[in-house]
């Protein structure tokens, strides 16, 4: 065989193996070997630059890449080897398909032999043809070339290992620019994080497993601006650029498309998600308004998981977990299938809680749980499908169930509950050419409960069974006009019928919206994105059928390849809550077992409101393997939905016949008149720092102010000043896989309701101050036979232990193990 | 492999129940030391209907007409849970469990009531009192069928020993005859004015029917005190004047808009606060300890005299029912901090003074009240009754 001929089959034989070596973040580094190859192919280093695609290639294929290297080749006068690659991008079937095949074609016919898709036959001349590669280029590729060789008998030696991912189907959004990350979130569609309108953060399924952490909330602490408040190991409160709380309710959680937003209270069980990390392919993080897409609750931000495809990654994953504190789990992933592609999988876990808020046996308490040490406990399943018709049409079912057991701290006088039962969910999506159809169902079941009521006061346990129809229609469609528009439009339509214990008898209400969006890419690097969504609520006109109106523009300009400045204005709101709406509980005085507080819901609450002003920039140096993110916001909030003071009843009301309590008074949800403005700037970078080592580090400042006077701001002090997050994921060439990451957060002040300690008739809002704290993260992985197993060690809150809330458990150290097997 | 398995086994091994939150500064309230609870059954011997009160007292704070002691806290027995079915007439005795919770170490006593006519509404204090037809009971010594003192211990591990199986008897041998005192000061007047001389004023019993007042029958229950039941009057401070219930408290309120709050007395639990007004007294040091001041006052029961009496002079053991009685005020005030030993004070203190008169039964009432304020101050859905905002003045 001749040099060259070695050469090429090494260089792309390697590359074809490479997938199974190590990379922290893949994308990250193939996209730095792109560029830099890419560089060097403009500056005539021809086979030097061939050899960095190559390279990227290897870490993550992409058709796009055998593109660019068949035009270096075709270029630089080889037209052999271009037809090899010219071949290879075309089984990919590429949209370009029959320009691509009469350029090959012609270049059949400039070529004295018919090339194979594998190596070239011919010998190519390319010292001759390719005058700029000097001596030393030949000797080092010469030198690669064997070394590949080595590479390829090591791996030859090795169990089979998976096939090539160009084996499997490519969609049309693969074949954008190579490497470029792409988010779908932002616009409803596939596009590159760089023209995304929104900041937008994107934590790829590989850095959640290489974190070893087993919850999302956990993982978002990376994202600059977000603000996780743990209560307890399942119970945590997630918001994006302040107004975090209990029960925080202004971020929407979708998972493949589908909120797992509880609609009855308004909350997000970020810690029994019904489907397991290991499933998820990537998040994507809208930091900032989302209503104009997403609608209702969309408020401060979108978190977007997106599952992997059904029959992509590990036909088969096992993972096991055992820890202290009795943190214990496994899951089984299968994934596979050729015309009908499914992945099913199955979980559990299990664990402690961080501490317990009362001892056993106490005089005056009785835990209402049968294990008061437990703090979470999830078996679910779940079986997704797909199934293509053609290129343009496919469809996809999928479903699952969750039995849970999880803590929740509620609002107002109420504190740690318990939430026991199931979730399920099943759901439906059609493709057709431009139009897509969705439909869903979420169901929730739980029997809810305070952890712990006192002994001779009357109970507050009650259940709830929630049932949302979902059913939304998108059209988008590119045309040109004046430059290139997307245009999407959709409608869409939800019905939730809610029965539980604190709002009454079955009620239901009937959604619906519709939302139009055009992004306009007026000349190449100015696109301008106009959004407007309008919702109708039955309750938003003071108790009557209203509209909710969700405008957005944005502007992005790119005046280098890599770098967007980025400009918008929006608004989102949050609607109300079955419980702010309709909610109508007696919540016992502590210590007055005669007395209640009622706390109503409001039928004529307007929506929370926010309008947002930001900028941002987005820059990826490549070569250097650096992405900067750096966002700065003015958002100016109104009518927030908040509990009222406790006002008297009027005392012919005063004897409560449900609760045999004399209400002390009752408390209302109303909308606070106050306005809030918040201002902030976040700061996030990425860098590839070397081969397998990826270093992060982001910061957020923020102040929360509000516009009239107060006397105290609940909102402005609740909201950590600053919050800074850090961290590093390392895959060393040994098999060890290393990673930490840290989180600092300042000190806030938390104004809860609370009954005054001296008399509990009367309800008090006091300050309670929150001292500043760390959360420290770790993980330790050694990667065994061919990477099928992976054994590691993961430490979650190393730091010192504290409380993220004055209410919330104290939380302290995890340390367990894992290990994970794929067949 | 074996390395994994054994870590493995070292993590599990360390296995345990999560901490119990110790509290830390700013959160006892939440997650404070742990409290106790007093549990028992209400017995309830009576043919009258309604639900049941139930209101816990420091033992060293007695309620009226013992003390001036408010309660602590209170609990419902459901008319449902105690008689459920039950025939009308139906005397019983009738039981039902009844809880005070998250109580912490100490001595408490229990009194209650049958609600007859669901009038009752503790958080005002026009309302927050029984009215005539209402069965009273309390929880008292089996035996002895005195009051009884119910004491929630501590154990040897500092845990509260929680009161259990604690009976609370009612029965029609308690029932009220009359609604509570409400009087008005006959004349109109909206204020008197002590200055240096003593002062009569008469006080008239007011039925008010108004709103969620309706107590048609209120009278003053006037009788010799006679604790010794010898069959003399008692004069217990030697006088020369007999002692009689009702009694009545003269007390300086605070200075301010809201009349309903007594001087030294800001967060109204009936225990004076640890800073406030101290004044001069006449015979002691000044401990500029916040002082409760009272005037001399009592009534003057004269014209009523021979009907207070038996055919052989002795003390009647059951009050006469008086529509009018006759406060005479003194020029002379007391710190009453100490109820059991007051202290002249050198000058009557300024300000304004409230009438409160304390029935045999325990029933009181209270002048000024709610139903005297200014719109802007009264309860939404209390009446106003203007004779309800009389004060006494000194200047």
């Amino acid at each position: 065989m001749s040099s060259r001929n070695s050469r090429v089959r090494a260089l792309f034989v390697a590359a074809m193996l490479l997938p199974a070596l190590v990379w922290a973040d893949a994308r990250v580094e193939a996209r730095r070997h792109f560029k830099t190859g890419m560089a060097l192919i403009a500056d005539g280093k021809l086979d030097d630059g061939i050899s960095e695609l190559l390279e990227a290639y290897g870490i993550r294929p992409h058709p796009n890449v055998l593109f660019n290297i068949a035009r270096a080749y075709e270029a630089g006068g080889r037209p052999a080897e271009a037809l090899v690659f010219y071949n290879r991008y075309l089984d990919a079937n590429p949209p370009d398909a029959e320009k691509v095949r009469e350029i090959a074609l012609k270049l059949e016919a400039q070529a004295p032999k018919k090339v194979t898709p594998i190596a070239p036959a011919e010998e190519p001349r390319e010292v001759k043809r390719a005058p700029q590669v000097d001596e030393a280029t030949v000797k080092r590729l010469d030198a690669l070339a064997e070394r590949l060789e080595r590479a390829v008998e090591k791996a030859e030696a090795r169990v089979e290992t998976p096939a090539p991912a160009e084996n499997k189907p490519v969609a049309a959004d693969d074949f954008g620019v190579p490497y470029e990350e792409t988010v779908v979130a932002a616009s409803r569609r596939a596009q590159a994080t760089l023209d995304a309108p929104n900041a937008i953060t994107v934590i790829t399924g590989d850095e959640i497993r290489a974190s070893g952490l087993v919850s999302l909330a956990d993982i978002l602490r990376r994202v600059p601006g977000a603000e996780v408040m743990t209560m307890g190991l399942a119970s945590a409160n997630v918001s994006f650029r302040g107004f975090n709380q209990r029960i925080a309710n202004k971020v929407l959680l979708l998972i493949d498309g589908r909120p797992e937003y509880q609609d009855f209270l308004g909350v997000t069980l970020w810690g029994v998600l019904p489907v397991g990390l290991e499933e998820i392919e990537r998040v994507e993080v809208i930091r900032g308004p989302g209503s104009a897409l997403y609608g209702a609750n969309a408020m401060l931000g979108v978190v977007n998981v997106i599952t992997r495809a059904p029959g992509s990654g590990p036909n088969a994953e096992f993972n096991a977990m055992a820890g202290n504190a009795n943190l214990a789990g496994g899951s089984f992933v299968a994934s596979g299938g050729d015309k009908v592609r499914f992945r099913a999988s199955v979980g559990y876990q299990q664990g402690d809680k961080y501490t317990r808020d009362y001892a056993n046996d106490r005089p005056d308490l009785i835990s209402t749980s049968d294990d008061p040490n437990l703090g979470l406990r999830s078996a679910r399943g779940n079986l997704t499908a797909f199934y293509a018709f053609n290129k343009d049409y496919s469809i996809a079912l999928s479903a699952g169930v969750n039995r849970l057991y999880t803590e929740l701290y509620a609002l107002g006088l109420l504190r740690n509950y318990t939430l026991d039962g199931l979730g399920g969910y099943a759901k439906f999506d059609f493709t057709g050419g431009p139009v897509k159809f969705r439909f869903f169902w979420n169901h929730s079941n739980f029997d809810a409960k305070p952890q712990y009521e006192p002994i001779g006061q009357r109970s507050l346990a009650t259940s709830v069974d929630t049932n949302v129809f979902d059913g939304e229609a998108l059209f988008q469609k590119e045309f040109s006009l004046a430059g290139t528009h997307v245009v999407a439009i959709g409608l869409s339509a939800r019905l939730k019928r809610v029965s539980w214990g604190y709002i009454g008898p079955l009620t239901q209400e009937v959604h619906a919206a519709a939302f139009v969006q055009d992004e306009w890419r007026i000349i190449k690097p100015l696109t301008l994105s106009a959004s407007y969504r309008i919702d109708r609520h039955p309750l938003l006109d003071k108790g009557k059928p209203g509209y909710a109106q969700s405008p957005r523009v944005s502007l992005v300009v790119r005046p280098f390849e890599s770098h967007a400045f980025r400009a918008s204005f929006a608004t989102a709101f949050r609607q109300p809550t079955f419980l702010e709406s309709y909610m109508d509980i007696r919540t016992p005085v502590p210590g007055v077992t005669g007395a209640s507080v009622l706390t109503s819901g409001n039928r004529e609450l307007r929506p929370e409101r926010l309008i947002s002003f930001e900028v941002g920039y987005r820059g990826e140096l490549p070569q250097l393997g650096i992405t900067v993110d750096l966002a700065g916001y003015w958002n100016i909030v109104n009518d927030l939905i908040v509990l009222s003071a406790v006002n008297p009843v009027n005392p012919a009301d005063a004897f409560d016949e449900p609760s045999q309590s004399f209400l002390l008074g009752r408390s209302l949800f109303t909308n606070d008149a106050q306005e809030y403005t918040a201002r902030g700037a976040e700061l996030g970078v990425t860098w590839n720092a070397t081969k397998g080592l990826d270093v992060r580090a982001s910061a957020a400042f923020q102040s929360v102010v509000a516009n009239g006077r107060v006397s105290v701001c609940g909102p402005c002090t609740q909201a950590p000043a600053v919050k800074v997050n850090a961290g590093f994921i390392y895959r060393t060439p040994v098999n060890l896989d290393l990673s930490a990451d840290l989180s600092f957060v300042t000190s806030t002040i938390w104004v809860e309701r609370e009954p005054s300690p001296q008399d509990p008739t009367q309800i008090t809002n006091p300050q309670n101050p929150l001292a500043a704290y760390t959360v420290i993260n770790a993980r330790v992985g050694y990667r065994l036979f061919n990477d099928k197993v992976t054994v590691a060690v993961v430490g979650s809150q190393l730091g010192p232990s504290h409380q993220e809330h004055p209410f919330g458990n104290n939380v302290n150290r995890r340390v367990f193990a894992q290990l994970t097997v794929q067949p | 492999m074996m390395r994994l398995m054994l870590m493995m086994a070292l993590l599990c091994s360390a296995c345990e129940a999560p901490p119990v939150f110790a509290g830390e500064e700013g959160d006892e309230r939440q997650k404070g030391p742990a409290l106790g609870r007093i549990e028992g059954q209400v017995i309830v011997g009576t043919a009258t209907r309604g639900r049941i009160v139930l209101f816990l007292y420091d033992a060293a704070r007695p309620p009226p007409p013992v003390g001036t002691g408010r309660p602590l806290t209170f609990t419902v027995v459901s008319r449902e849970s105690v008689f459920g079915a039950a025939l009308d007439g139906d005397t019983g005795p009738f039981t039902a469990p009844f809880a005070f919770s998250l109580r912490g170490p100490g001595r408490y006593l229990i009194r209650g009531f049958v609600d007859s006519n669901d009038d009752f509404i503790p958080w005002y204090g026009v309302t927050a009192d029984t009215t005539q037809g209402d069965v009273g009971g309390a929880a008292i010594d089996p035996v002895t069928r005195a009051s009884r003192v119910v004491e929630i211990g501590v154990d040897e591990a500092g845990l509260p020993i929680p009161a259990l199986d604690v009976p609370v008897s009612f029965s029609d041998a308690a029932k009220l005859p009359v609604d509570r005192p409400i009087f008005s000061v006959v004349g109109g007047m909206e204020s008197v004015m002590l200055n240096g001389q003593p002062k009569v004023i008469e006080l008239q019993a007011t039925p008010i029917n108004e709103g969620v007042m309706n107590q048609p029958t209120p009278a003053f229950l006037v009788r010799f005190v006679d604790d010794n039941a010898d069959g003399v009057p008692d004069d217990a401070n030697g006088d020369g004047i007999p002692e009689v219930w009702p009694r009545v408290v003269v007390r300086k309120i605070q200075t301010g808009p809201n009349p309903l709050i007594d001087e030294n007395d800001v967060d109204k639990n009936g225990i004076v606060d640890a800073v406030g007004e101290s004044y001069e007294h006449s015979n002691a040091p000044d401990d500029d300890q916040p002082d409760v001041v009272v005037l001399a006052a009592g009534f003057d029961v004269t014209e009523y005299a021979p009907a207070l009496v038996d055919a052989m002079g002795r003390v009647k053991t059951t009050p006469t029912a008086v529509p009018r009685l006759k406060l005479v005020l003194q020029p002379r005030a007391f710190d009453a901090a100490n109820p059991t030993a007051p202290q002249p004070i050198r000058a009557v203190p300024i300000g304004h003074y409230a009438i409160t008169v304390i029935q045999q039964t325990g029933q009181t009432w209270r002048v000024p009240n709610e139903l005297g304020l200014e719109d802007a101050l009264r309860p939404v859905g209390l009446p106003l009754v203007s004779s309800q905002s009389f004060v006494i003045k000194v200047q």
